[in-house]
């Protein structure tokens, strides 16, 4: 029995920075960077089935980063997962979420997991698209934003509940293995201490290119590319009271004027 | 001569008319108490030794000969119990010389006259020998019955064994058993002395017609005065001889019984204090134990974590109750008391270690099981050290603390809040989840530059702190510290982006591993940079750099910023112009105070000031924490709750016309200003930190200072 989470190492914006000289992203020295708030989640969703099975389920780590990604990985190693993977090649520096999908259909299909866990969405660029664009290449079955999950190690099917639009939510069964991401508030990570986060050096991680994968550049080209970074201008607000005849007279009379008429 | 016998004659013949087989029996007897209390003593150096070992009794001789004057002088024991401690002294000293005359007569008796025919307990010696041990009999029975009043009618609340951290119906909630413990121990002294008295003077009514004996009758003058009490009662020589073979066996044997429950009752603590005192730690309070982060596990999960020293410590504790009554977390009512851990700590160890056999599985410290600690006990604590300060017997409560908090970080088992914190610490080095850019923003108040200490040399190194760099109520101050030591024509600088939190906290939260981490890269940082000494405003910061870092090879120069303020005073290189007319009141910072003999500085800079200083009922290493310790401060006291600022704010309250509770660290600031509002005081006096009045004194107010701190935060607070 076997778990896959997929991890990603983002940046937490200071709230004064500046954007970078080609106008594409911020300056480095602006962000510090973290495994993703999501991640915690589905690791610790992970190490509990590990651990409601009695530890005979083995929790794989995997990322695709460069070396600085390595402090992210460890993070989640030191929360009891058995080891990791590092995937890495220069090709991948502006991987978007499409992009990064395809390689972890490769470890999937070289792990043979039997579930695999995303977050919802990264804390950085908030696409929400890996984890689903993952199950996508795959064909496997799948659910997003999953905010509940009953799920025994080995199980054929999975019991879950995920959020949906407007505050509805789902009850869903799925067919095992699966692709889920897993939303926050799921559970109650635990703290990977300082002294844990060393000592998950000792664990194995593997290192692999893209050739390791049998991928080349072109495969993991991204489908998107950032064109221009910017804060936005700031606009302008205004509140409106009165009774509801009073409101919408003073808004038809906004609209006019900003529409010149 | 004064003898008008032969001095040899002069004595007590020791079981004068004792048939043989009655002398017999009392030998085998007296050897089997000799046995059951080596084995007591045994077993309990077993129990100690169980722990891991300590080799905190080496320096040998020099420990000893300071554990020998701490118990002479009671030095500790008379600390805040002026009475208490003079009756322990009387119980001790009569103790002790009865012991000691009983162990002189054995020797001549049983050791030096059969082996080399040597006599000594004659004459003069034996005249002076009874008169200090009836002196001493009356010392011993005066102390117990003050010991005995002290129990029963004084009721002090520290001698109320109701535990904080249990509640009736508990399976360990109950300690009457200790209770009759107590009494069943002064009443068994009190019944051995008194039955010496009367032995006494029922031998001299036995022996009235033996001149040898009555002629020298007031060298024992209490026994003389009862047996002339007794001879008035009618008692002959015939019937005294009776009753004096039946006090003998009454009272020899009840001394037997005493001797051989020593190690099994709390009378052990003659010794278990002793060895206590001898292996503690001045630096205790200061310094934390420094933990292997490279080992397999870390901190105290299971009772054979503890070292050897702790474990005596354990047993050492005489319910004096002292760390319970001076403890902040049980004065506001969390649940606990380090006295009570520190017995809980003791049953168990009672229960798991003192027989032949180690139970089969670990022996699990904190949880929810009977005698285990609880881990929100272990949460409570502020690590303040006033335990650790009061307790007479040397019992080092707080590392121990720490010590199982730093287990329980490595099992998660915390409030989720302190998470969020510890993370923050992980990803940029401070504790309010900012980032590291905003360190130094607080600077852009000054209209002058701060050196950057990482690239210019600077005689001054300010570390400036977390609290006093980030939160807005304590960036006043400390851009009123800037603008003094610049007034002051001080050639100082500070870390900018590079300083992160000096670990105080987090090394008293249990994250050791992050404290070295942080203390790793903070003393790298200070060891690439130049400077002379170093000055800080916040006392955990003081404290963790002066007693912590020198073990991980970062060695300065470090002064508080009162200190350097009294200093810059004296030296008359601030000028204090104007004289402020405030009532003002002083409260210690634990970790200036008490852990670190601080208290001084302050008071002498608000003489300086020309206010009136009323003292608070708890001063200098009396202080009573604002709460903040121990990483307190990270995590929210429930609402229902009381929080030791309130105590401390209702204590202050007290003072009629107080205008200013004067505070002397970034941490008591935060906590005062709202202990004051939650317990109502709220307009009715003002917290300033002493900073604030230094430079009112020196007229640098009235600027940019005002509200400054909360705009430079708001300003930087929208996006760029
Ligand atoms: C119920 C619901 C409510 C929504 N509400 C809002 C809203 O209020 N506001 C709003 O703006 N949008 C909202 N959305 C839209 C949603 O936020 C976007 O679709 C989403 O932000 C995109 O997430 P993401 O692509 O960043 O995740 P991704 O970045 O695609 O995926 C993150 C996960 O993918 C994996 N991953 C990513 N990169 C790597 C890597 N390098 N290596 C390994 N693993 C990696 C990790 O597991 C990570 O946790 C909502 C969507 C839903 C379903
Ligand atoms: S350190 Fe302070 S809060 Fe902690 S147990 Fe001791 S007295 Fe109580
Ligand atoms: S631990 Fe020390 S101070 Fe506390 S009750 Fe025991 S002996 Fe007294």
């Amino acid at each position: 029995m076997k778990i896959m989470v997929a991890v990603k190492q983002v940046a937490f914006l200071d709230d004064e920075f500046e954007i970078r000289d080609d106008g594409r992203d911020v300056g480095e020295d602006f962000f510090e960077k973290d495994l993703n708030e999501f991640d915690h989640f589905s690791v610790e969703q992970a190490m509990l089935i590990k651990e409601a099975a009695g530890g005979d389920a083995e929790v794989v780590i995997v990322i695709v980063g460069d070396e600085d990604a390595d402090d992210a990985l460890r993070t989640a190693l030191a929360k009891g997962a058995d080891r990791g993977i590092r995937v890495w090649d220069d090709a991948l520096a502006e991987a978007d979420g499409i992009a990064v999908a395809k390689v972890l259909a490769k470890l999937v299909e070289r792990e043979k997991p039997d579930m695999v866990f995303t977050g919802a969405q990264s804390a950085d660029f908030g696409s929400a698209v890996t984890g689903m664009a993952l199950a996508g290449f795959l064909g496997w079955p799948h659910a997003a934003v999953v905010s509940n999950l009953d799920y025994a190690s080995g199980a054929r099917t999975a019991t879950l509940r995920r959020e949906l639009e407007g505050g509805l939510e789902e009850i869903m069964t799925i067919r095992c293995p699966a692709v889920l991401s897993i939303q926050l508030g799921i559970n109650q990570p635990r703290y990977a201490s300082l002294r844990g986060i060393k000592q998950a050096k000792q664990k194995p991680v593997d290192e692999l290119s893209l050739d390791d994968l049998g991928l080349s550049a072109a495969e993991v080209a991204p489908a998107s590319r950032v064109r221009r970074m910017y804060a936005p201008e700031r606009g302008k607000a205004e509140l409106i009271t009165g009774s509801a005849a009073e409101q919408a007279a003073r808004l038809a009379e906004i609209i006019k004027e900003l529409r010149g008429m | 001569m004064f003898f008008e016998h032969d001095p040899q004659d002069v004595t007590r013949i020791l079981f004068q008319n004792f048939p043989t087989w009655m002398a017999v029996r009392f030998y085998l007897i007296g050897a089997a108490a000799c046995v059951v209390f080596a084995y007591g003593v045994w077993t309990n150096i077993r129990k100690y030794r169980r722990g891991v070992r300590s080799g905190a009794w080496s320096p040998f001789w020099p420990r000893v000969w300071q554990m020998v004057a701490t118990v002479l002088t009671h030095r500790t024991i008379k600390r805040r119990a002026e009475a208490a401690g003079r009756s322990h002294s009387w119980i001790f000293y009569g103790f002790a010389a009865l012991f000691v005359g009983t162990s002189i007569i054995t020797l001549e008796h049983d050791i030096l006259e059969p082996l080399t025919g040597l006599t000594f307990w004659y004459g003069w010696f034996y005249l002076a020998f009874s008169a200090v041990l009836d002196l001493a009999g009356v010392a011993l029975i005066a102390g117990l019955i003050y010991m005995m009043y002290r129990r029963k009618l004084l009721a002090l609340p520290r001698l109320d064994y109701t535990r904080p951290d249990r509640s009736p119906g508990d399976p360990d909630y109950d300690r009457s058993g200790y209770r009759r413990e107590d009494w069943a121990f002064l009443w068994t002294l009190i019944a051995i002395a008194f039955t010496g008295f009367l032995l006494e003077a029922s031998r001299l009514v036995w022996l009235q017609g033996d001149a040898v004996v009555w002629d020298y009758r007031w060298f024992s003058p209490v026994g003389t005065t009862t047996a002339y009490l007794m001879k008035a009662l009618g008692l002959g020589p015939d019937g005294a001889a009776q009753l004096r073979l039946g006090l003998w066996w009454f009272h020899g044997m009840l001394a037997l019984l005493f001797i051989a429950l020593v190690p099994y009752t709390k009378v052990k603590h003659i010794f278990t204090a002793m060895g206590s005192l001898m292996a503690r730690d001045t630096e205790a309070k200061r310094r934390m134990p420094t933990a292997n982060v490279d080992g397999e596990r870390i901190g105290y999960s299971v009772l054979t974590d503890f070292t050897d020293k702790y474990l005596l410590n354990l047993d050492a504790c005489t319910k004096c109750g002292r760390c319970h009554e001076a403890c902040p977390a049980n004065a506001s009512g969390y649940p606990l008391s380090p006295r009570d851990l520190v017995l809980s700590l003791r049953e168990l160890a009672n229960d798991t270690l003192s027989h032949a056999a180690m139970p089969k599985g670990p022996i699990t410290v904190s949880g929810d099981g009977v005698n285990m600690i609880r881990s929100e006990t272990l949460w409570s604590c502020r690590t303040c050290a006033a335990c650790v300060e009061i307790c007479p017997v040397g019992i080092e409560h707080l590392p121990m603390i720490v010590q199982m908090r730093r287990a329980l970080i490595e099992d998660g088992d915390f409030d989720p809040m302190l998470q969020l914190t510890l993370k923050s610490l992980q990803k940029s080095g401070n504790a309010l989840g900012e980032s590291k850019r905003k360190r130094p923003r607080w600077t852009k108040n000054l209209d002058f530059e701060i050196k950057d200490a990482r690239t210019q040399p600077v005689d001054v190194l300010w570390y400036v702190g977390d609290y006093a760099s980030f939160d807005p109520r304590s960036q006043k101050v400390t851009i009123a510290f800037a603008k003094i030591l610049h007034a002051a024509g001080i050639d100082f600088g500070i870390l900018y982006e590079d300083e992160q939190t000096a670990g105080n906290d987090v090394r008293r939260v249990g994250e050791e591993g992050l404290f070295q981490a942080l203390a790793a890269a903070n003393i790298e940082l200070l060891n690439s940079c130049e400077f002379s000494s170093m000055v800080t405003t916040d006392p955990h910061t003081y404290n963790t750099i002066r007693n912590e870092y020198p073990e991980f090879g970062g060695n300065y120069l470090i002064e508080h910023a009162s200190a350097m303020l009294e200093r810059l005073i004296r030296e008359g290189r601030i000028p204090t112009p104007v004289n402020l007319n405030y009532r003002v009141t002083y409260h210690d910072p634990c970790h200036l105070g008490r852990i670190n003999d601080g208290a001084e500085p302050p008071r002498q800079v608000l003489r300086r000031l020309g206010v009136d200083l009323v003292e608070l009922r708890r001063i200098r290493e009396n202080s009573f924490c604002c709460g903040a310790g121990g990483g307190r401060i990270w995590l929210a006291d429930p609402p229902a709750m009381k929080k030791p600022a309130e105590l401390r704010a209702a204590e202050a309250a007290e003072i009629a016309g107080l205008d200013v509770l004067v505070v002397n660290c970034p941490k008591c600031l935060n906590m005062m200003e709202d202990g004051v509002k939650g317990s109502g005081n709220e307009g009715k006096f003002r917290v300033m930190e002493l900073i604030e009045l230094v430079q009112e004194a020196m007229g640098l107010i009235g600027d940019t200072t005002s509200d400054d701190g909360d705009n430079v935060l708001r300003e930087a607070g929208a996006p760029a």
